[in-house]
């Protein structure tokens, strides 16, 4: 038994060995099989250190163009921005112009709307030019008329009645030789009336010269004209001032002496006439005026009398043709006188004032361009 | 004998002027003329006597005019040296002017009284206008009172 045992022992031990010795090939195989595989990992693990480390630069590579890419997508987005204000404000632009080209089109019909009324206006201007040289030829022969054809009939009235009263007055009555005195005044009358109409008449159409004049030389003409009434109301005339003014000669003269010849005609019976005249040259600004004009500087002429005076308000008035403020049986007159004066003033682009009151005088204020009209 | 020619177209113009004349102390005779062309008609013939002392010369006439007159007398050798005095009812200045430069010695505006037609006659007749020379402008207008 012992034997078997041992046997069995001796048996099972063999197989141990065998097993054991089966079992180290084996875990030899095995060992070199994992060196192998270690081998194997270890050449994996080397390639993944170098695969990693070509990562790791691929990475940076990437982070670096990542960083690169970001700056250049902020610049991207930069000039996006730059270039979407650029087409904001092209379109503005666009929208400014097109705005423009319109007004320019509104402005290119409007002027030639305008050029129409201009043509048209002009064609009036051509038809009111050629109607004025009519009305002044009609002015003309108006003239012509009144100094010839009616004072032609007028004189011979007068001549025949004075004739009556001179040679005939043995066979008229009382009666008759007051109807023929009638008669020769009425006509004395409008002898007057036709020379002042045609003096008025004149100042339109008359040649307009323009001549530099000194005012007190035109003065000095206008107290030769009335000699004998100032010595007869012992008138003074006192020049204050002086003034050279570009006017028409005759009808300048003619305005100072409606003046004066006014200023001495309407005297107070009890007072020598004393008128002043008083000249100055002022600024345009210093004209006493709402209109505009047209010159820089005035020659200011102020006439001032200390005669009967008038109502001031007939001021504006008294400037009117056949306007009269008195009885033409106490003082004579036509109501042309001022009228004239008038139309001269204007025909020298000036203004005139008058201001008075009953019984403290008047005043005339004349402004007259310094210089000549344009 | 003053020898005074009158060209008028008015017939009431020429009485007067004939009745005036009459009033006027001095011995005249008229020769009247009804126009211009009547009154160069009359200078043509009347020439070889002795010349007129001084012709009255209307301007508004028919046929021809005053002014047309003045200008023939006063570019005919034979008759540029007679005195011309105008005797217009106008006054206007361009007649005055024009008369003046054409070379008339005197002008009157026709008067509005017999009286003063008479005055303006005899003044104008004892003027010496020839052969003196003639007045200044100034003094060209004889304006009678």
């Amino acid at each position: 038994m012992i034997r078997i045992q041992l046997a069995k022992a001796l048996r099972s031990l063999a197989f141990l060995n065998t097993e054991k010795k089966r079992r180290a090939a084996e875990l030899i195989i095995a060992n070199k099989e994992l060196i192998i595989q270690n081998e194997e990992k270890e050449k994996r693990a080397a390639e993944l250190v170098v695969a990693n480390k070509e990562l790791i630069v691929q990475n940076k590579e990437k982070e670096n163009r990542a960083a690169e890419l970001i700056i250049a997508n902020k610049e991207l987005a930069f000039q996006n921005e730059e270039k979407e204000k650029r087409a904001a404000e092209l379109v503005i632009a666009n929208k400014e112009l097109a705005f423009q080209n319109e007004e320019k089109e509104k402005r290119a019909s409007e002027l030639i709307i305008a050029n129409k009324e201009l043509a048209f206006q002009s064609d009036l201007r051509e038809k009111r030019a050629t109607e004025l040289i009519i009305a002044n030829k009609e002015l003309e022969s108006f003239t012509y008329i009144s100094s010839h054809d009616l004072q032609e009939p007028l004189r011979k009235i007068q001549i025949f009645s004075t004739r009556l009263i001179d040679d005939e007055s043995q066979n008229l009555s009382e009666k008759g030789k007051s109807y023929v005195l009638g008669m020769r005044d009425a006509s004395t009358r409008m002898q007057s009336l036709i020379r002042d109409l045609l003096g008025y008449s004149r100042t339109t159409t008359s040649e307009r010269k323009f001549v530099i004049t000194d005012l007190n030389s035109v003065i000095e003409l206008v107290k030769k004209d009335f000699t004998e009434t100032i010595t007869a109301k012992n008138a003074k005339i006192k020049v204050v001032g002086q003034c050279d003014v570009q006017v028409i000669p005759f009808q300048f003269h003619q305005l100072i002496q409606n003046i004066i010849g006014n200023a001495l005609k309407f005297s107070k019976p009890d007072l020598a006439p004393l008128i002043i005249v008083k000249s100055e040259i002022i600024k345009s600004s210093d004209v006493n005026s709402d209109k505009k004009l047209p010159a820089e500087e005035y020659c200011h002429i102020t006439i001032t009398d200390n005669g009967i005076g008038f109502d001031p308000q007939f001021k504006d008035h008294i400037f009117e043709l056949f306007k009269r403020l008195h009885d033409k049986d106490k003082i004579p007159g036509t109501g042309i006188g001022l009228a004239i004066v008038k139309k001269i003033v204007e025909n020298h682009n000036g203004l005139i004032t008058a201001s008075s009151e009953i019984d403290k005088g008047s005043s005339f204020d004349i402004y007259i361009p310094s210089t000549l009209p344009l | 004998m003053k020898n005074i020619f009158l060209a008028d177209d008015d017939a009431d113009d020429r009485d007067f002027f004939i009745d005036a004349l009459k009033e006027v102390n001095l011995p005249t005779d008229i020769t009247l003329s009804n126009n211009g062309l009547e009154l160069m008609k009359n200078l043509e013939m009347l020439i070889q006597h002795p010349p007129p002392h001084v012709i009255f010369l209307d301007l508004n006439m028919p046929f021809k005019d005053g002014f047309q007159c003045l200008e023939e007398i006063r570019n005919a050798p034979k008759l540029k040296d007679i005195p011309v005095v105008i005797f217009s009812t106008s006054a206007s200045d361009v007649y005055i002017d024009k008369t003046y430069e054409q070379g008339a010695n005197y002008y009157i505006q026709k008067p509005s009284s017999f009286k003063l037609l008479v005055k303006s006659i005899e003044k104008v007749l004892t003027l010496d206008m020839w052969p003196s020379p003639r007045p200044q402008k100034e003094n060209y207008i004889l304006s009678i009172t």
